[in-house]
């Protein structure tokens, strides 16, 4: 167990980290390239205030007109993203780990915050799930991979869950634990999750289309 | 009269049983996590005789280790008097770890160099 575990803890975790930092940067360089071959026009309305102002505006729940046609839709999405982000970040035992490889650490979760914060995300999952399958304008834009990306997100807090709780198997599910993280990190900039990289861009463009040339917000 | 008798034969063992399992427990020995203000784990399982017997331990300094003032390690002279925590802060001071720290690198460090014994958090922190 010793040499799997050190395997998927040390040599692994730089794959993945390299993989999705590394992705990061090079699909902004691609879709930077992208602009300035196809559609370097766009840069004649860009505008600063514009993309801030939408990109701030989309960040408050219920301040736009979209976030209020579907509220429970609106709130599953805040605490999912929120609790998504903020609980491996400052999750105890993350921290320990980035301490005793590298003397870094920083402000932790209480464990039971983390725990409940955990739940929150395998709800939100859940509750996509069921959108996906029975809504039908959700259907209508549904690929087989997009149940394959929901499992790749829901796995780390699946599998942290009940290694936490040291549920089944404790070693093997750390392991798979560790194994879905860095997944997940690798699957972020090439899959549907590049919404992380892309989403204050798309945000970015509309504000300053609806700004600057159409003169009306996009909320 | 033959039920209750089986009844309280039964009650009995069981009870006996129960406390003798009980009685047991007291074998389990855990790190004295006294010092920790606000733990968040349960305590470390630490049976000291089985695990030095199992590593082969002899020198109580290969963990009770002394550093003198400019942080380096005493050879042959051991700390098993004291408690951990009597130069181990919570907090880090300079090159000397916290309390948690120091127990996390004391024993995982070793587990990793002799590629031996428990690694992951909650083979340590285990939970009932």
């Amino acid at each position: 167990m010793h040499d799997v575990y050190n395997f998927v803890a040390g040599p692994l975790v730089w794959v993945a980290f390299i993989v999705f930092f590394g992705g990061w940067l090079f699909r902004l360089i691609r879709m930077f390239s992208l602009i300035n071959k196809k559609e370097p026009f766009i840069y004649t309305y860009m505008s600063w205030k514009y993309s801030f102002r939408s990109i701030f505006r989309w960040m408050i729940p219920f301040a736009t007109t979209n976030w209020r046609r579907k509220p429970v839709l609106t709130i599953v999405t805040f605490a999912f993203h929120i609790c998504l982000i903020i609980t491996p970040i400052f999750l105890l035992a993350h921290i320990i780990l980035f301490d005793e490889a590298w003397n870094i650490s920083w402000w932790s979760l209480p464990e039971g915050w983390a725990d409940v914060m955990t739940l929150i995300v395998i709800g939100c999952c859940i509750y996509f799930l069921v959108r996906r399958l029975k809504s039908p304008e959700v259907q209508f834009v549904t690929y087989p991979s997009d149940y394959i990306i929901l499992a790749i997100v829901a796995a780390p807090f699946i599998t942290g869950f009940l290694a936490y709780h040291q549920w089944i198997n404790y070693q093997l599910m750390l392991i798979l634990h560790i194994l879905a993280g860095e997944i997940m990190l690798m699957a972020i900039p090439f899959t549907r999750l590049s919404h992380m990289i892309f989403s204050p861009f798309t945000r970015a463009y509309m504000g300053s289309e609806f700004g600057g040339v159409r003169h009306t917000r996009d909320w | 009269m033959k039920k209750a008798a089986i009844l309280v034969s039964l009650v009995l063992t069981v009870s006996t049983l129960l406390w003798v399992t009980a009685w047991s427990q007291e074998d389990i020995v855990v790190l004295d996590a006294s010092a920790f203000e606000n733990s968040q784990r349960p305590p470390s399982v630490f049976v000291h005789e089985e695990h030095n017997e199992k590593a082969e331990i002899e020198d109580c300094n290969a963990c009770h280790h002394v550093y003198d003032d400019e942080g380096k390690l005493v050879e042959d002279e051991s700390s098993e008097d004291q408690l951990c925590s009597d130069c181990h802060g919570l907090d880090a001071e300079g090159r000397q770890p916290g309390l948690m720290k120091a127990f996390h690198v004391n024993c995982k460090g070793c587990h990793l160099e002799q590629k031996k014994g428990p690694i992951m958090c909650g083979e340590c922190h285990q939970r009932g």
